[in-house]
């Protein structure tokens, strides 16, 4: 009899184990292809969320959760740059026909989704913004003194700068221009209206004062070659040093 | 003969005298056996057998439905999910049938070898016994190829490129496997013959000479120690055990047979219930690389020996341990066929069980809780801990930019998420400086590729960074005590710059 209970309580044991070893379930669903699946939380989880943020925020990459950054950028700007990439950065592309993993259903369906979710209505309050994209070059000189004047204020106390070529060779000019106008709410840069001590409100800057800034940022990113390439061209060999 | 009165003697005897199974079956039924075998111990045999019984009713029941084809089969399965009543607990009895059957397989093999069953003049029916575990293990396996989704489809790949190492005829194995070069239409037909058709078939065979000579050679007597076995003397002393100190076979010992039987069908049946059934998974396309195939629990083990053994030493692992493990088996009974038979006189055998237990356990649990190979959507899924860029300056949030872009990710976790198929990351700062991040990340080692041709070394510098301020907040980094160049204040994140990179500002 004892014999009997022990080979019983092994044999529960084993099955409680066994049974453990899965998890609890009903019927599976059937899995939908990776190319159906148009669920926006899905498709940004499972390609932005790394680089973007979990929330479109708090990444180490553009906050795209930025309701002025969705105001300021029209959709088919964005579809440029998720499907193909964004060059001289490490923003990957992600439509088939450059080599990604998305349909042009699913992009669009994440750039539906961003603005369902982020876009907020007056995000502006009527504000102009200078456009999107720059159309012409400005002047490196006049730069300088831009620079001083509306963002030394801020950068100068921090010790690793927005100057460092290091850093500059790892962003393009359209992110530097993104950045200063829309700015950034989840680490602290502000937009172009309030580019002042303390991100109060003040003179905007202007499309000819932004072209300027990258100018002058372009000067500081070229003046250093060995860290001139950009992320698009990676540089053959050795590390820097 | 029974008393049956009227029509039904007279048809039952009708049949008797041209089949004469009466004597035979009696016989087998009322033969005695040693009273100490009508143990507690000795069901997992019946168990196997009626298991096999389970699996051959629902695996018709399931052939009326399912559809061989490759274009096919994965609907067929998810109609039979959704659609037909009842389909979906036929699938789970048939997957937690099969389950269940190799661990029954397993420990009935464990119990035999421990009791010292198969020698003499056991022997064939230990061999015997041995095919049947192949066999057994062999329809588990092709039946998770039948569920066709992309376990199966990844399962079969490396199944292939097992085979295809096999030295001169890899080739045409995996042709022959495959029905062509590659996994498609024809190869599921074959899966489809081999565990309908093939092997059940010899599995039945095996199983019922397998049953017919233990009737025949009598249950295995209660193992005494110092009651050794010789050829010359074994089998009358166990027909003089068996006639002085026995009891009929049925109802003696099968009565508890039939209740183990019972109870292992009920918990196959209740798993099926709580549980549901396996898959199928996502639909078996190569185009589909978003996947982290896994195999089924029983060959979980393999899935990580594998990725322990080094490079080297996997494809002659692949290819002879199993044949020298199954030589081992079938040589077993010849080579100790006489002997002793208790455990308390065989340390080593007791030994030999329990460390492949351990080690089949320990190496399952590791298959089932580690992702041995890269995680495939880490660099663009798993998002940077927080904390790790709270006030991290713009160089460093670009370092973790290209510590996802390359995929960094993939084989290294950071706060827990990512691949692991490296060290995890979260305070790599505080065991290597910057310079030795900076040689590791160029050129690799281990098995960790070198990065030094795909990096720009802005992007080396800004990934030094960034890995330089992965340390938990109360621990300084790493510093090369003789270069002391490297000065910064680490306390926060936020202000980690290496100096080491001296560029102009
Ligand atoms: C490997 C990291 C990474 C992943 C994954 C990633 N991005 Fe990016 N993305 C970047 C980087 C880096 C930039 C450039 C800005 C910067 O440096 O912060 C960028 C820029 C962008 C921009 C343009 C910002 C601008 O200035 O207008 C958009 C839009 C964008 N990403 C959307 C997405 C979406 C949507 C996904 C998911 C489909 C995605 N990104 C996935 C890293 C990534
Ligand atoms: C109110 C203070 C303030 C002003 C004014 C300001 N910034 Fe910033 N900026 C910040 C803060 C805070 C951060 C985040 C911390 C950091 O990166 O150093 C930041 C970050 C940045 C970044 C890096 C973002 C990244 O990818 O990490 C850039 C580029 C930048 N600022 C450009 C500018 C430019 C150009 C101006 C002038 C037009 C400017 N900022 C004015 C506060 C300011
Ligand atoms: C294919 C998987 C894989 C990828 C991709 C990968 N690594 Fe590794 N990495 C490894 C393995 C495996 C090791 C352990 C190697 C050894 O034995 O030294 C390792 C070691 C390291 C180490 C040393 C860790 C320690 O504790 O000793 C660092 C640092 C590192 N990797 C950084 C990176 C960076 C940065 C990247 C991206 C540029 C990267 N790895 C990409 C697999 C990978």
């Amino acid at each position: 009899m004892r014999k009997m209970a022990a080979v019983l309580l092994a044999s529960t044991a084993a099955v409680l184990c066994g049974c453990h070893a899965y998890q609890r379930g009903e019927v599976s669903q059937p899995v939908p292809r990776p190319s159906a699946v148009l669920d926006f939380a899905t498709l940004y989880g499972q390609n932005c969320a790394a680089c973007h943020g979990p929330d479109g925020a708090n990444g180490p990459a553009t906050d795209l959760a930025n309701p002025e950054y969705l105001a300021l950028v029209d959709d088919a700007g964005l579809r440029k740059w998720i499907g193909s990439g964004m060059p001289g950065t490490q923003m990957p592309a992600f439509a088939k026909s450059s080599g990604g993993m998305l349909t042009d259903a699913q992009v669009n369906a994440i750039i539906a989704g961003m603005r369902k979710r982020w876009s907020r209505p007056g995000a502006l309050e009527g504000a102009q913004p200078p456009p999107y994209a720059q159309t012409q070059t400005g002047d490196a000189k006049r730069g300088t003194q831009t620079y001083q004047a509306r963002c030394a204020i801020c950068h100068k106390q921090t010790r690793d700068e927005i100057t460092n070529p290091v850093y500059l060779a790892l962003v393009s000019d359209q992110v530097l221009r993104t950045m200063i106008i829309a700015g950034s709410p989840d680490i602290g840069q502000p937009d172009w209206r309030h580019d002042s001590v303390d991100g109060k409100p003040a003179t905007p800057l202007t499309d000819q004062d932004i072209n300027d800034i990258i100018a002058y940022l372009d000067g500081l990113r070229n003046a250093s070659p060995g860290f001139a390439g950009t992320a698009a061209e990676p540089q053959s060999g050795a590390p820097a040093r | 003969m029974p008393r049956v009165n009227g029509t039904g003697q007279r048809i039952y005897a009708w049949f008797e005298r041209r089949l004469q199974l009466e004597g035979p079956v009696k016989e087998a039924a009322l033969h005695p056996v040693p009273r100490n075998t009508a143990s507690w111990w000795y069901v997992f045999g019946s168990a196997a057998f009626t298991l096999l019984f389970l699996q051959i009713i629902t695996g018709i029941l399931l052939a009326l439905i399912y559809v061989p084809s490759a274009a096919h089969a994965w609907d067929s399965l998810n109609v039979l999910n959704h659609q037909v009543p009842l389909g979906w607990y036929i699938r789970a009895l048939h997957g937690w049938g099969s389950n269940f059957m190799v661990a029954i397989v397993l420990i009935h093999m464990a119990q035999v070898f421990l009791f010292g069953a198969y020698k003499f003049p056991r022997e064939l029916t230990w061999i015997l016994g041995v095919f049947l575990l192949l066999m057994t293990l062999g329809m588990a396996f092709t039946g998770q190829v039948l569920r066709f989704d992309q376990d199966a489809y990844w399962g079969l790949g490396i199944g292939a490129s097992i085979m295809g190492r096999v030295p001169f005829i890899g080739g045409g194995l995996v042709h022959l496997l495959l029905g062509g070069p590659i996994i498609a239409g024809a190869t599921l037909s074959r899966f489809f013959t081999l565990h309908v058709f093939v092997i059940p078939g010899l599995l039945l065979l095996f199983a019922l000479t397998h049953v017919w000579m233990v009737l025949k050679l009598g249950v295995n007597e209660w193992p005494m120690p110092g009651r050794v076995v010789r050829r010359a003397t074994y089998v009358e002393e166990y027909n003089k055990l068996a006639h002085e100190d026995g009891i009929p076979f049925v109802p003696g010992a099968f009565w508890k047979d039939l209740v183990f039987s019972g109870a292992v069908i009920a918990a196959v049946a209740v798993c099926a219930l709580i549980m549901g059934p396996f898959g199928p998974g996502g639909q078996p396309d190569p185009s589909i690389i978003q996947t982290v195939p896994k195999p089924d629990f029983f060959f979980l083990w393999i899935y990580a020996v594998l990725s322990y053994l080094p490079p080297a030493l996997e494809t002659p692992f692949i290819l002879i341990a199993p044949i020298i493990g199954i030589a081992i088996l079938l040589a077993l009974p010849f080579y100790a066929a006489e002997g002793e038979k208790s455990w308390h006189r065989r340390p080593v055998a007791v030994l030999v069980v329990s460390f492949v237990a351990v080690a089949w356990g320990s190496f399952t649990q590791l298959g089932t809780v580690t992702p041995w190979s890269p995680h495939m959507s880490a660099w663009s899924a798993d998002a940077i801990p927080a904390k790790f860029l709270r006030g991290a300056s713009p160089l460093v949030r670009q370092g973790a930019n290209v510590f996802q872009d390359k995929q960094c990710r993939n084989c290294h976790a950071v706060g827990g998420l990512g691949g692991q198929r490296g060290p995890a990351l979260d305070d790599i700062a505080t065991r290597m400086t910057p310079d030795e991040l900076r040689f590791k990340v160029v050129t690799g080692g281990g098995n960790m590729p070198a990065f030094g041709k795909n990096l720009s070394p802005a992007e080396i510098e800004a990934l030094v960074a960034f890995l330089d301020t992965l340390h938990p907040p109360n621990q300084r980094p790493a510093v090369n005590p003789v270069n002391e160049v490297y000065t910064s204040t680490h306390a926060s994140g936020g202000e980690d710059i290496p100096a080491a990179q001296g560029a102009p500002r």
